[in-house]
């Protein structure tokens, strides 16, 4: 029996060893969320290795611990995450736990988006009573292209300092990525004129920096505080306020639950827009936006 | 497939974290089955996540061991009042230790009505994930396991009711927060079932118990699946199979 169990043993090293050594020389980036995993392989190429913590069905502020998730963030070169606090129920347990020094705060490994971009929201006066509120300002910048595109730059150099053989790789894909992305950015402005000033109702905000981005103007949010389920009192005041001040359509990110958005349809007749938060695996960013901008699209004509 | 995760720095904590657990856990689940108070250490364990919950409710901004002592202290206090219940009411002490488990969840829903950061802080309490432990965090848990150990091996025999009230809620209190309400419940539980019917119990409940943490851990990490449900099943498969073979295998001595 145990020599048995020695047998296996040593051949599962003997297969470790060999995985470890085909990896070698590629460049290991971990990224938090999906939306900066498909930045990252637009951004590095195909040499690099990028892997996504989460996906897009997945809520980025709770994860659950595999293996795999602490021997991957071991490995990596680079760490790709939103920051903000978003991460924050998971991410330093993580980072502790692989004792990569490589990616710890501070280090040239580890790049928060939000580090690089201005954020909304900031709240005046931090207390927990008010919520699930962020202190550094409201973390989901990926929804706004600009701010995307700024933290592309911050990425490209990042890359740049991690792995300095490639810079030139580096230099021409964020050169590539600049033009695809602004062409996109003009064509979606174009589409997106007739959704100015459009009135909407959000379940959870995470929103914002789409309704700064296409001028949209928010009437209500459905959870009273962030990250709270709604009181029958505060959705009582939001059917009122919005029988005086009628909504054109009530957004709702579809990894989230759509029953409270699905209740306020009902009442108020009002159509519920169920859009992708994040890109799927392997799917691009501006294949992802293009799928995020069709159904508010849709919605307003 | 994944081989990846196979790793000893990796999964190495986490089993010797189950060890310990296993160690005070196995003995003290043998009682709790004896005594038919199944569902206490649920209750307890919500009981002490209502402490933590209740003192940052009323304002103590707390860190490391101060949200320890509120956890403990409340656990201790409910030690005490089930003990209580237990002389006065025995023929309902199930029923009330559901009872109290549904209230104390419940307080803490209430409590929390207008705080999310505190329900993070009741979710790290009850889900404490195995996989996240390192090294360091293993030396003051194997403090607490060798304290239980010693009081259970020398005074088992003479630990009253209230002892073993107060030992069981410093032991869940710890172990809760290192692994999560469910590992704790599965390592109580099942292993003690599972060797109800053999002639060395405790020592089939233990090598239970360790298959179930080994097993687990290498199939979460070659399954690429969540550590703490996957050690749970394991646990249980092999209480399974180790009951159908003492059945068999019962007229002859330990092989």
């Amino acid at each position: 029996m145990f020599t048995q169990w020695k047998k296996r043993h040593w051949f599962t090293v003997l297969l470790l060893t060999l995985c470890s050594s085909a990896s070698y020389g590629q460049l290991n980036i971990f990224a938090c969320e999906p939306e900066w995993a498909a930045l990252t392989r637009s951004l590095a190429g195909n040499d690099a290795k990028v892997y996504s913590a989460t996906t897009a069905q997945q809520d980025p502020h709770h994860i659950q611990a595999r293996p795999s998730l602490i021997a991957k963030v071991r490995r990596a070169d680079l760490l790709v995450c939103t920051g903000a606090e978003l991460e924050v129920g998971w991410l330093p347990l993580l980072l502790r736990k692989s004792g990569n020094a490589k990616i710890q705060p501070g280090q040239v490994g580890y790049f928060m988006a939000t580090d690089h971009v201005s954020l909304l929201e900031k709240p005046g006066v931090l207390d927990r009573s008010l919520g699930d509120i962020h202190a550094a300002g409201n973390p989901h910048v990926h929804l706004d292209p600009y701010r995307i595109q700024q933290v592309a730059v911050a990425l490209a150099s990042s890359l740049m300092d991690v792995d300095p053989s490639n810079q030139q790789t580096y230099q021409e894909n964020l050169q590539a990525f600049t033009l695809e992305w602004s062409k996109a950015i003009s064509q979606w402005e174009k589409q997106a004129k007739r959704l100015r000033s459009k009135r909407i109702v959000v379940n959870h905000n995470n929103w914002v920096y789409l309704e700064r981005w296409l001028g949209l103007e928010r009437l209500a949010v459905l959870e009273s505080r962030p990250g709270i389920a709604p009181s029958s009192s505060h959705l009582g005041e939001v059917l009122n306020q919005l029988a005086v001040n009628p909504a054109d359509m009530i957004l709702h990110a579809d990894y989230q639950n759509d029953k409270p958005a699905l209740w306020l349809s009902k009442r108020t007749g009002l159509r519920v827009v169920s859009l992708p938060f994040s890109p799927t695996k392997e799917e691009g960013l501006v294949d992802w936006f293009n799928r995020l901008l069709q159904p508010l699209l849709s919605a307003a004509s | 497939m994944n081989l990846e995760g196979l790793d000893f720095s990796i999964l190495g904590p986490a089993f010797i974290a189950g060890l310990m657990v296993l160690a005070t856990h196995v003995p003290l689940g043998r009682e709790v089955l004896k005594r038919g108070i199944i569902f206490i250490d649920l209750a307890i364990a919500q009981i002490a996540g209502l402490g933590v919950i209740a003192a940052y409710r009323f304002g103590w901004d707390m860190h490391g061991w101060e949200v320890q002592v509120a956890a403990l202290g409340t656990a201790l206090i409910a030690a005490v009042v089930l003990n209580a219940l237990e002389k006065r009411y025995q023929a309902y002490q199930e029923a009330l230790i559901g009872a109290i488990f549904v209230l104390a969840a419940t307080a803490s829903i209430l409590l929390l009505a207008g705080n999310p950061h505190g329900g993070e802080s009741l979710k790290d309490l009850l889900v404490g994930q195995i996989l996240w432990i390192t090294w360091e965090q293993l030396l003051p848990i194997a403090f607490v396991t060798g304290v239980i150990s010693l009081v259970l091996l020398s005074w088992r025999q003479r630990l009253d009711h209230l002892g073993f009230y107060l030992i069981f809620a410093v032991a869940i209190t710890s172990s809760v927060q290192l692994v999560g309400v469910y590992l704790v419940f599965a390592s109580l539980i099942i292993p003690a079932l599972g060797s109800m019917a053999s002639r060395k119990p405790l020592l089939l409940a233990y090598f239970i118990g360790s298959v179930g943490y080994g097993l687990g851990l290498v199939l979460s990490s070659l399954l690429d699946l969540p550590s703490g449900a996957m050690i749970v099943w394991c646990i249980a498969i092999v209480a399974m199979l180790s009951i159908l073979a003492t059945k068999h295998k019962q007229p002859f001595a330990c092989k």
